[in-house]
C-alpha cells in the first residue's frame, strides 16, 4: 500500500492542481504537502523488502532511498522558491507528475519498465519547457519551442537505444559468440550512447545549454536535478542488474573513461569562451555532469562513491544555481536591456548563492562538491597520471571561466551611485525627485538561498553521515566487487 | 517464395511516411501501418491468441496495440484539421497580435514564393533506398528476431523512423519519425521476448510501450499547436530562423 501511495498520490495531486493551477498559492501549498506527505511515507517504507504488484518487483534500496529524499527536498525547495520565481501554468502539476515517475524508477527493478518510464517523464517535461505563466499576454518563444523538440528527440532516441540493448540482454548468453566479436560490447556501446544522451556527455549535451537558455531557471533546475541523476541511478542499477556487460567488454572501458575525460576538458574550454551569463553557468553544469560520469565509468569503488556523492551535492548545487539565477533576472528597478556588472551588490543573497553554487560545481573546499572531486580524482590517479591530469586541466579551465563571469557579471562596482549635485539657482530640495529606493531581495526565497547555500557549506564541513551510507550502499553492489 | 502481405504493406506506409510531406498523405499510411504491424504480430504468433474476434483468435494484446495505432492517428490527425483555428488571442497584448499578423503574412508569402519541386524529395528517396539496403541485410548479419521477416520489419521501421526525423523539414514529420521509432521497439521487445529464450512478455512494458506512443503522439500535437499558432507553419527552418 505504501509503494502504491508512493507512486499514485503525487499523479492525483498534479490532475488536481492541473485543475485549480490559475490559483498559484493554493496550488503551491498542496504540492508541498504532497512532497512532505510523500516524505513521510518513504521513512515508512521497509528496505531492501521487495513487494510484487502486478508481476513487477518494487524494492526501495539504501541507495535509492537517499536519492528519494534527495530528491523530494529538492521538490520542496522548488515549490517555495516558486511563491516568488517565475514559472509557467502548469509547473506545479508537470513536477508533481515527474517526481511520482521518480519515485516509481526508484522503486523498480525492471530495465524495460524503468527505460520507459526514463522517456515518460521526459515527455511529461516538454509541457512545462514551452509553458508560460496564467494570464501572461505573451507569445511563447520560437527559441524555446526548438528547445523543447530537441529535449523530446533526444530523449526519444535515448529511450530507443536503451530499450534495444535490454531487448538485446534478453538473449544475450556469455560465451555464445566466442568466434565473434561479444554482443556485450555492443549493447554497452548503445547503453553509453543512450546515458550520454540523458546524462549531457560532449558531443550529446546540445540540449542541456538549449534548456537552460531559454527555458525558465525553475524547469532547468527540475529537469537537470530530478531526471538527469536519476538516470544516473539507472545506470548504476543496469551495471549491477547486468555486470557481465562489463566483465566481457574490460578491454574497452577505457574508452568510456576517455569520453568522459573528452567531456570535461572541452566543457571546461566552453567556460572560458564569451558567453551569456545563462550559457556560462549551463556550461559548468556541464563540466559536473561530465565529471561525475568520470567517476562512475572508473568502475571502482572510490570513483563510484565520488559518483554518487557528486550527483548528490549536484542536485543541491543546481537547485541553489538556478535559484539564485532566477533572482538574479528580476527587473531591478533599474533601467532594462543593460548587461548589469554588479549583480553581486544589488543581489547579494542571490550573487552570493551563484557563486558558491558555482564553486561547489567546481569542486573548492569547503563547499560540498570538494571531497567528491577528490574521490573521482583518486579514482582518476589510479588509472595514471594522464587521466588525473585531464580532469584537473578540466577543472582549472572551468575555474577561469567562472573567474571571468565573476569579473564580468557579478563583482563590478556598484552602478547606483547617485553623484550629490549642487542645487541650481531657485531650486529647493522638494524640487527635486526622491531618491530612489530599489526593492530587495524576496524574503522567502532569499532564506531558501542561505538554506541551500549553508547546506552547501554543511555538508562540505561534515560529509561523513553521506557518505558513509554511500559507502554501506556501495558495498551491496556485486558488480563493483567483482571488478 | 509466398509474399507477406502484412509485411508489405507495413513497408509501403512506412516509406510513405519517409517520402511525402503532406499530413494528408502521411496520416492514412500512420494508420495504415499501424493496422499492418498489428496484423503482422497476430499472423507470426508471438502473443498466444485469447480472444474471438467474428472468428478470428487474435491476442488480446494485439487489439490494444491496434487501438493504441488508432488513437495515435486520431490524435496527429485531429491536431492536423484543427490547425486554422486561433486559440487564446484574447488574452494577447497588441505586440502579440502584431508580431502573429506578421508571422502569418511570412508564412502565407513563403507558400506562394514554394512550389512543388521535385528536388525536395530526392534526399527521402535516396535515404530510403539506403534503408531499404540495410533492412535486407541487417537481418542476415545481425539477427535479433526470431524471423527474418520480423527481423526485416523492426530494422525497417527503425531505419524510417530516424531518417525520417533526419530528412523533416516540418514538426509533424519528426513526431511520424519517432513514432515509426516507438513502432520499431514495439516489435523487436514482442518478437524478441516472446521466444522460448527471452524471459518472457510482461503485460506491464507492453502496456507502457502504449502509453509512452500515446504521450508521444499527444507531445508532438502540442509542440506542432503551439508553433503553427505561432509561426502559422510548420516549418523548422522558420522556427530557427527567428
Amino acid at each position: 500500500m505504501l509503494y502504491l501511495l508512493l507512486i499514485f498520490f503525487p499523479v492525483t495531486m498534479a490532475a488536481s492542481t492541473f485543475i485549480l493551477r490559475r490559483n498559484s498559492g493554493l496550488v503551491l501549498a498542496a504540492a508541498l504537502g504532497t512532497v512532505l506527505t510523500q516524505m513521510l511515507l518513504a521513512v515508512q517504507i521497509p528496505l531492501d523488502d521487495p513487494v510484487r504488484f502486478l508481476g513487477i518487483t518494487l524494492i526501495l534500496t539504501a541507495l535509492n532511498q537517499v536519492f528519494l529524499f534527495v530528491f523530494l527536498a529538492i521538490g520542496a525547495f522548488a515549490f517555495v522558491a516558486a511563491w516568488n520565481l517565475p514559472h509557467g501554468a502548469n509547473f506545479v502539476p508537470v513536477a508533481l507528475l515527474t517526481l511520482g515517475q521518480v519515485c516509481t524508477i526508484l522503486l523498480l527493478q525492471d530495465p524495460f519498465i524503468t527505460t520507459l518510464l526514463l522517456a515518460l517523464s521526459g515527455l511529461t517535461v516538454v509541457l512545462a519547457i514551452v509553458d508560460l505563466p496564467v494570464g501572461v499576454s505573451a507569445l511563447v518563444g520560437t527559441r524555446a519551442i526548438a528547445a523543447a523538440l530537441k529535449y523530446l528527440v533526444l530523449m526519444v532516441v535515448a529511450m530507443m537505444l536503451m530499450y534495444i540493448a535490454f531487448v538485446l540482454t534478453d538473449i544475450f548468453r556469455p560465451g555464445e559468440f566466442l568466434d565473434r566479436v561479444s554482443p556485450a560490447r555492443f549493447i554497452l556501446a548503445l547503453l553509453t550512447v543512450s546515458f550520454a544522451l540523458r546524462l549531457a556527455i560532449v558531443p550529446f549535451h546540445t540540449w542541456l545549454t538549449d534548456l537552460v537558455d531559454y527555458a525558465e531557471p525553475l524547469v532547468a533546475a527540475f529537469i537537470i536535478t530530478l531526471l538527469n541523476t536519476t538516470s544516473l541511478v539507472v545506470l548504476i542499477l543496469v551495471f549491477q542488474n547486468f555486470p557481465v556487460l562489463l566483465f566481457e567488454s574490460v578491454e574497452i572501458l577505457w574508452l568510456m573513461r576517455l569520453g568522459a575525460l573528452i567531456s570535461v576538458v572541452a566543457t571546461g574550454l566552453l567556460v572560458i569562451a564569451p558567453a551569456t551569463l545563462r550559457r556560462t553557468v549551463a556550461y559548468l553544469v556541464l563540466y559536473n555532469c561530465g565529471m561525475v560520469f568520470y567517476g562512475l565509468v572508473a568502475l571502482s569503488p572510490v570513483g563510484l562513491a565520488g559518483a554518487i556523492f557528486g550527483a548528490l551535492n549536484q542536485t543541491l548545487a543546481v537547485m541553489l544555481l538556478f535559484v539564485s539565477l532566477a533572482l538574479l533576472e528580476r527587473p531591478d528597478g533599474r533601467a532594462p536591456g543593460v548587461v548589469r556588472r554588479d549583480l553581486l551588490r544589488r543581489w547579494p543573497v542571490a550573487g552570493a548563492g551563484l557563486l558558491v553554487s558555482c564553486l561547489a560545481l567546481l569542486g573548492l573546499p569547503p563547499l560540498n562538491g570538494a571531497l567528491s572531486h577528490m574521490l573521482i580524482y583518486q579514482a582518476a590517479a589510479a588509472h595514471g597520471w594522464i587521466e588525473l591530469l585531464a580532469l584537473v586541466l578540466g577543472t582549472c579551465l572551468a575555474g577561469l571561466g567562472l573567474a571571468r563571469m565573476a569579473t564580468e557579471r557579478l563583482l563590478g562596482p556598484s552602478e547606483d551611485m547617485e553623484v550629490a549635485e549642487p542645487l541650481l539657482l531657485g531650486e529647493t530640495e522638494l524640487d527635486r525627485p526622491a531618491v530612489r529606493k530599489l526593492a530587495p531581495e524576496p524574503r522567502s526565497t532569499a532564506i531558501l538561498t542561505i538554506m541551500l547555500l549553508l547546506l552547501c557549506l554543511g555538508i562540505g564541513i561534515y560529509p561523513q553521515p553521506i557518505l558513509a551510507t554511500i559507502d554501506q550502499a556501495i558495498q551491496n553492489l556485486a558488480f563493483i566487487r567483482v571488478l | 517464395m509466398a509474399i507477406n502481405w502484412f509485411l508489405l504493406v507495413l513497408g509501403i506506409s512506412a516509406a510513405i511516411m519517409l517520402l511525402f510531406r503532406d499530413w494528408r498523405v502521411t496520416m492514412p499510411a500512420l494508420l495504415v501501418n499501424y493496422l499492418a504491424l498489428a496484423l503482422f504480430l497476430a499472423e507470426q504468433q508471438f502473443i498466444t491468441p485469447d480472444l474471438n474476434l467474428f472468428g478470428f483468435m487474435v491476442s488480446t494484446l494485439v487489439v490494444v496495440k491496434l487501438l493504441t495505432g488508432i488513437a495515435v492517428t486520431l490524435i496527429l490527425a485531429l491536431t492536423a484539421l484543427t490547425f486554422s483555428r486561433e486559440y487564446g488571442l484574447e488574452s494577447l497584448d497588441e505586440f502579440g497580435l502584431s508580431e502573429l499578423r506578421r508571422a502569418a503574412r511570412a508564412a502565407q508569402r513563403q507558400q506562394t514564393t514554394q512550389p512543388f519541386r521535385w528536388g525536395d524529395y530526392v534526399l527521402p528517396f535516396w535515404a530510403g533506398v539506403l534503408a531499404l539496403l540495410a533492412s535486407l541485410s541487417l537481418p542476415r548479419i545481425y539477427p535479433i528476431a526470431p524471423s527474418e521477416a520480423s527481423d526485416f520489419a523492426w530494422y525497417w521501421l527503425g531505419l524510417t523512423g530516424i531518417l525520417t526525423i533526419a530528412t523533416a523539414s516540418d514538426l509533424l514529420k519528426i513526431g511520424l519519425g519517432l513514432l515509426l521509432c516507438a513502432s520499431a521497439i514495439d516489435l523487436v521487445y514482442t518478437a524478441v521476448v516472446s521466444t522460448p529464450g527471452g524471459s518472457g512478455l510482461n503485460v506491464m512494458p507492453l502496456g507502457l510501450l502504449s502509453v509512452f506512443n500515446i504521450l508521444l503522439a499527444l507531445a508532438i500535437a502540442y509542440l506542432s499547436g503551439l508553433l503553427y499558432g505561432r509561426l502559422k507553419t510548420l516549418e523548422l527552418g522558420e522556427l530557427y530562423r527567428r
